[in-house]
């Protein structure tokens, strides 16, 4: 069988077993668990296609997803919109917002939106908790009703359940990161590759850089809005807390150790770090300081993570002279 | 409203901006000569503070010897950073040292918040109570003395930059490195040198506002939002700008502040940082060096 036959075959049953999980068990951890990696695969898939592929180093990601949240929250709470259509409107909020700060700090250079992103991520927390009269400061909005999906053929999915929560958030990352291994595999991911590796000679061979940043700067805030949207739903409160660093940090882990501009080893790497806190039971602040140390040291030891590290093993494999035949 | 309201806005104002100078001047030093954004800068603000509050509370120092004793240790610490972990940064991409000092920041934030909660403590000395009069405006001491420290530091460090070998070995470093190391000046001292005066005036800054406001692990953290915003507005690399930027939006702040409600001086700070890349990309002070 070929290798991406076998590849798909893992993947079938990888998904059948996620799908499968809440049959067996309605345990409430091992469900949170799962949402945990469904929201947080969809975050570092997001970092992983503006970093890992197209070469910005973002710290936004965050930013986009709390905007998600918000908006998500105050259309459904404040307007009665539906959850799919606030969702979907944080998303496209948090898409424009992208669009705005990509284009401002690009023209300047990467560095710039390096740092621009990271204080639009820290803005954001700051207006969260400031500007009362929008997001009722510190406090949040708490008590955020159960959304109901009308589906089609009639029937109506009152989404209350972690189970229910669960297979929402699984089939928007399923989708999610079909949309990105889409994108990634087709031509506009090998432009994004192109200008990761050298931006002079992608532009001398007809692409225009701008563009396909903004575009993964776009899709990125598109689905980590969307999933704040979703996921503010099943914690039931969004407060300012969900501009935390901690998710910055912990998807950037996810990004580095799983190889950045690495699909498979990205979304792996998200799996096993979202199930890490039963792993790793001490308190968040020593887990943070874990979570740096290991960033410390794959910028001094592997700077391509674990994924990059791999695929230079298999290049080096190919490379190794052939015994020579009689 | 009266004159004197505004004057005393105004020269909170330029307290706070000279500190904010301090803080931008070394990130924008850093950058220059190195190449580096220092992620970690504010930690070493907060660590200053903390070693300050130590200093003083628990060791009983007086403001002098603990000011002089933070800013030695930062500059060790500067100088063991660089050793440790920037120098082999050298020739790295940018996004690597980004996320090097990034996990820096993790560790000594998240650490000092397992070490000494989150808690804030409050520097109590003679200091804090006591004032001065200026024609009708007061400024407690330990502002004033943060302002003759800050003075202190824009002086020592300009004569640094301008009047020594090593002040202008480090400026052409941070002009072309090829051309810098093409003359023989050696790159590893320049940098380690400006990476141990950058964290010094980390350091600096920490123990002179230590007094003046509540110390606590998260503090750098806020501050650095606002460093990073001058240093873009002041010209990336570019000294003079940072500390220019750094005061006006110290004034800025304190007037607005006087006012408006807080979040409007934050987004004041951002709006400005994201109007300044779209009109004046090289910064209002940019030298026209390639960032």
């Amino acid at each position: 069988m070929s290798a991406g036959g076998a590849r798909a075959l893992v993947v079938l049953a990888a998904l059948a077993v996620l799908f499968a999980i809440p049959q067996f068990t309605s345990h409430e951890y091992v469900l949170a668990l799962g949402v945990s990696f469904a929201m947080f695969s969809v975050l570092s898939g997001g970092l992983n296609l503006v970093y890992g592929y197209t070469g910005l180093l973002s710290f936004a990601q965050v930013g986009f997803f709390g905007i998600g949240g918000y908006a998500a929250a105050l259309l459904v709470t404040e307007l009665g919109w539906s959850l799919l259509t606030g969702a979907a409107a944080g998303g496209l909020l948090a898409a424009a917002v992208g669009l705005v700060i990509g284009y401002s700090s690009l023209r300047l250079s990467r560095h710039a939106f390096a740092i621009v992103s990271l204080s639009f991520a820290l803005l954001c927390l700051i207006v969260a908790r400031d500007w009362v009269s929008l997001t009722r400061g510190a406090m949040g909005i708490p008590g955020l009703p159960a959304p109901v999906l009308d589906l089609p053929g009639g029937t109506r999915w009152r989404i209350a359940q972690p189970a229910d929560f669960y297979y929402l958030l699984f089939g928007f990352a399923v989708f999610a990161h079909a949309v990105i291994y889409l994108v990634v595999t087709s031509r506009l991911g090998r432009a994004m590759r192109a200008i990761k590796l050298n931006e002079p000679l992608a532009q001398s061979q007809g692409i225009n850089p701008l563009a396909y940043k903004l575009l993964a700067i776009a899709l990125s805030a598109l689905l980590a809005g969307i999933v704040g949207g979703l996921f503010v739903f099943y914690l039931t409160i969004v407060d300012p807390s969900i501009f935390d660093f901690y998710y910055t940090e912990t998807m950037l882990i996810m990004v580095i150790i799983g190889g950045p501009g690495s699909f498979w080893g990205v979304l792996l790497a998200s799996a096993v770090l979202a199930a890490l806190p039963d792993l790793l039971r001490f308190t968040t602040d020593l887990r943070m300081v874990l979570y740096g140390a290991v960033l410390i040291a794959a910028m001094l030891l592997f700077p391509s993570g674990v994924g990059g590290w791999l695929q230079q093993r298999r290049i080096a494999r190919w490379r190794r002279p052939q015994p020579a035949s009689q | 409203m009266d004159l004197n309201f505004y004057a005393q806005l105004l020269l909170n104002g330029i307290v706070i901006g000279v500190i904010y100078a301090l803080i931008a001047m070394g990130l924008s030093l850093i950058f220059g000569v190195l190449e580096i954004v220092n992620f970690a800068h504010g930690e070493f603000y907060m660590l200053g503070a903390m070693l300050a509050y130590f200093l003083t509370v628990n060791a009983g120092l007086g403001y002098w010897p603990t000011v002089l004793i933070v800013v030695a240790v930062a500059v060790c610490v500067g100088y063991v950073l660089y050793e440790a972990l920037l120098a082999s940064m050298r020739g790295a991409n940018f996004e690597r040292s980004i996320l090097l000092t990034l996990g820096l920041s993790m560790v000594l934030q998240n650490g000092a918040v397992f070490l000494f909660t989150t808690t804030p403590k409050m520097v109590a000395s003679s200091l804090s109570y006591s004032n001065i009069l200026l024609g009708g405006l007061r400024l407690s001491l330990s502002r004033l003395y943060a302002l003759g420290l800050g003075l202190a530091a824009f002086a020592a460090l300009y004569l640094i930059l301008y009047r020594t070998r090593i002040g202008k070995a480090m400026r052409g470093v941070a002009q072309s490195r090829d051309a810098a190391l093409m003359v023989g000046i050696d790159p590893r001292a320049v940098s380690r040198l400006a990476v141990a005066i950058g964290i010094g005036l980390s350091g600096l800054a920490g123990a002179a506002l230590a007094p003046v406001y509540a110390v606590h692990p998260l503090m750098g953290f806020s501050f650095v939002f606002k460093a990073f915003a001058i240093i873009i507005i002041g010209g990336l690399g570019n000294v003079s700008g940072a500390a220019i930027a750094a005061v006006v939006l110290g004034i800025l702040e304190s007037l607005i502040g006087g006012f408006l409600p807080l979040v409007m001086v934050d987004a004041l700070v951002f709006v400005s940082m994201i109007a300044v890349l779209l009109l004046r990309p090289q910064g209002l002070f940019g030298r026209g060096v390639r960032v």
